[in-house]
């Protein structure tokens, strides 16, 4: 199978598009960013050729019949995710030794244990079928459990939790910046067995077939925030803005206007018919109007970011935020919660003053006049989207189209990738991510 | 003067730690400080971490709480329930940073939102004060929020920072992008003592803004939870010794003074005020004391 890829390494997530040599989506794939920007984007690499893999089994499978992709899958989460907590372990093991005071180590050890093997027992609920997760990064999920985990036991065992999470925040780290291989083929098969059980030969061939073919990266085009320092050879980055409008206007080709609400800076782009851009605004001075005042806010309320959405559209009425710092938004949200105001009313009232920044950001660079596409990471949020329609409605009219769709997060890598392919198609030469080992290319690894 | 001595207690519930002192003076003078208890807050109920940090301060001192004279909350009021008055927070840093340094006269308090700079008069009365106010940028809170990311325990941050020999210029204003900057720190091999001692100068830039702009002069007590972190404090201190160096017009000689009861100044400040308020009532006459009022 040969392909182009995409990757747009965000300050929130990191996210990667494959797309074949006719420019259709392969697979897409995304991870938390993570200071070590090498291992996001090949974790973010690894997640899409997982799913254009995942899109070739559900061929394969829908030819021969029996189990579901869908469950499959969910099982290929949970071995993943069990190889990953045994990383875990080892950072645990590692940080407690380093500890200074061997007393600790005697108290903390046992403790760690027992959280860690809370943790296996708790994964197979979490990666059930239609189970609900918070996020879907294994910062995230581990981190719920481990504090829940952490709780008891520190209650328990009558040692600080501090010192517990401590140990979690240490570990996590170098779990995260550190590559570790993914054995694809391996993973699948483990969960192929705890699916189908090892009587199923025509399954197991099936699997094994779709593990083993090999994926050809013919070309590379990497984009994202503060472009100097992406992981990427220079002749293979492209601006953001180009990116978000090319893809963009790929998505939906009457887009004129594209306002980019990512982690960390805003965008309003403005494109002509080919998706060029001919104009735009930005604000990356300050984190009130970008995605890390959703993000800030979740965490202040120990939610997943993209629980914060639906919750809020459950609010009766929006209280008026006054604060225009991120930091005291929370402040507010925290004194706001104690006075017994609704925790969505409140919700409604920040994503409303996130999105009213957002506006005059869009004036600033020449308005909205025909069709405006919405993307970034901001544009999975529902009540962002909705909040974002009624002002447009306000100060533009009725008549607009907006185009936002929950795939629009990756708008900017599906840019980078359709640029990928002009570089093939005019004969360019290969340009391969230098991110990208031996160990994590190739068809069976 | 009266001559009978006063058991008060002071609350500061604080953005992030509340802050409990318990104190015996005679309407504020001669004071002596019984007992203190701090707690995190976290993401608990304020009004019941305050409970239990008050209760925890009894305990050390060995009061009943029906002992007491006054009970004074300052700051957050409202998370402080069984309080018999409340004080204004400016008011209550400045009497209590009197107290932990009865020559100083100028404060700089630096908590986990804001910080601020006050000047006062020997009897502890604010004659001018500073603060940032429409954005948290030179917080505690997100120092805090690196301090975590770095994956470094917040009471040694303060000593890693010391270390730094280089340290690395953090650009952005913003408390929250910030977190980001120090990512790509991170990611371009920049030490974490060099990240910290960045960070605490960017910080401490702001705060000397803050004791010029009071025309601070002499000793300056420093408050606020960041008092303890010794790497700000010898930020702010070469921040100070730089503009000495550089620039002509000399500014008035400044000397930090940080003392470990510095979290608490406000709760300190707070008890000794509601000691001279009930004498004040009592003289008066008046039984019934004011819920909340203003001094």
């Amino acid at each position: 199978m040969k392909c182009v890829v995409g990757i747009d390494l965000g300050s929130t997530t990191t996210k990667a598009v494959l797309l074949d040599l006719d420019g259709h989506i392969l697979g897409r794939g995304i991870t938390n960013s993570r200071s070590n920007y090498e291992v996001a984007c090949a974790v973010a690499r690894e997640e899409a050729l997982t799913a254009t893999r995942f899109t070739t089994l559900e061929r394969e499978l829908a030819k021969t019949g029996g189990a579901s992709t869908a469950e499959i899958e969910a099982a290929f989460r949970l071995e993943l995710y069990l190889d990953q907590l045994a990383g875990l372990q080892a950072q645990i093991e590692r940080a407690l030794g380093m500890l200074t005071y061997v007393g600790q180590r005697a108290t903390l050890g046992p403790a760690a244990a027992a959280v860690l093997e809370a943790m296996r027992a708790e994964a197979p609920s979490l990666f059930a079928l239609g189970g609900e997760r918070k996020s879907d990064f294994f910062r995230d999920v581990a981190g719920a459990s481990f504090m829940a985990a952490a709780e008891r036991e520190a209650e328990l065992r009558r040692v600080p939790f501090e010192k517990l999470s401590g140990l979690f925040d240490r570990a996590i780290i170098d779990v995260e910046t550190t590559a570790q291989t993914r054995k694809f083929g391996d993973l699948l098969r483990r969960a192929a067995l705890r699916v189908a059980g090892s009587g199923d030969a025509a399954f197991l061939g099936s699997v094994d077939r779709v593990a083993a073919t090999p994926i050809e990266e013919l070309s590379f085009v990497g984009t994202g925030y503060g472009r100097q320092t992406l992981p990427f050879p220079k002749e293979a980055v492209r601006s953001e803005i180009l990116c978000h409008g090319r893809g963009a206007h790929r998505v939906f080709p009457g887009t004129r206007t594209v306002l980019d609400i990512g982690g960390q800076d805003t965008k309003a782009i403005q494109v002509d018919d080919h998706g060029v851009v001919t104009s735009f605004q930005m604000n990356d001075r300050c984190a009130a109007g970008c995605g890390r005042y959703l993000g800030y806010i979740a965490d202040e309320l120990g939610l997943g970011l993209h629980e914060l959405g639906p919750l809020a559209l459950g609010a009766k009425r929006v209280v008026k935020v006054n604060s225009t710092c991120t930091v005291f938004a929370g402040a507010e949200l925290r004194e706001r919660l104690s006075l017994g105001e609704r925790r969505e009313d409140i919700l409604a009232g920040l994503h409303r003053s996130i999105m009213l920044r957002a506006m005059s950001l869009l004036a600033r660079s020449g308005g909205i006049s025909d069709q405006f596409s919405f993307t970034g990471g901001v544009c999975k949020n529902a009540m962002a989207t909705k909040v974002l329609r009624q002002l447009v409605d306000e100060n533009y009219g009725e008549e607009i189209t907006l185009n936002a769709h929950p795939d629009s997060i990756y708008m900017g890598a599906l840019g980078a990738a359709l640029f990928a392919l002009d570089d093939v198609r005019a004969g360019r030469p290969a340009m391969l991510p230098t991110f990208a080992t031996a160990a994590t290319l190739g068809g069976a690894a | 003067m009266s001559a009978r001595t006063h058991l008060t207690c002071g609350i500061d519930p604080g953005a992030s730690t509340a802050k409990v002192a318990v104190m015996r003076s005679r309407a504020g003078a001669d004071a002596e400080l019984l007992a203190t208890a701090t707690q995190r807050i976290r993401r608990r109920d304020v009004r019941q971490v305050v409970r239990s940090t008050f209760d925890e301060a009894c305990q050390a001192a060995g009061v009943d709480p029906e002992q007491f004279d006054y009970i004074a909350s300052t700051g957050d009021a409202d998370s402080v329930e069984h309080r018999t008055g409340h004080f204004y927070s400016m008011t209550t840093h400045a009497r209590g940073a009197l107290f932990l340094a009865p020559d100083a006269r100028a404060a700089l308090d630096v908590g986990a939102l804001h910080a601020r700079a006050l000047k006062m008069d020997g009897r502890g009365r604010v004659l001018g004060h500073r603060m940032t106010s429409q954005c948290a940028s030179g917080s505690g809170q997100f120092l805090e929020n690196i301090a975590r990311y770095l994956g470094v325990p917040l009471e040694d941050v303060g000593e890693l920072s010391k270390t730094g020999d280089a340290p690395a210029k953090v650009s952005s204003v913003c408390a929250v992008l910030a977190e980001t900057d120090v990512i790509n720190m991170v990611s371009r091999d920049i030490g974490t003592a060099n990240i910290l001692k960045g960070i605490h100068l960017s910080i401490a830039g702001r705060l000397v803004k803050l004791l010029r702009a009071i025309g601070a002069e002499g000793i300056v007590v420093v408050t606020g939870g960041l008092s303890r972190d010794t790497g700000l404090m010898a930020a702010v201190e070469e921040v100070v010794a730089a503009e000495k160096q550089k620039r002509r017009r000399t500014h008035a000689e400044v000397t930090l003074f940080t003392h470990p009861d510095g979290i608490l100044a406000g709760a300190i400040g707070a008890a000794l005020l509601g000691a001279y308020r009930y004498e004040q009532l009592a003289q008066r006459g008046t039984d019934t004391p004011i819920i909340s009022a203003q001094l």
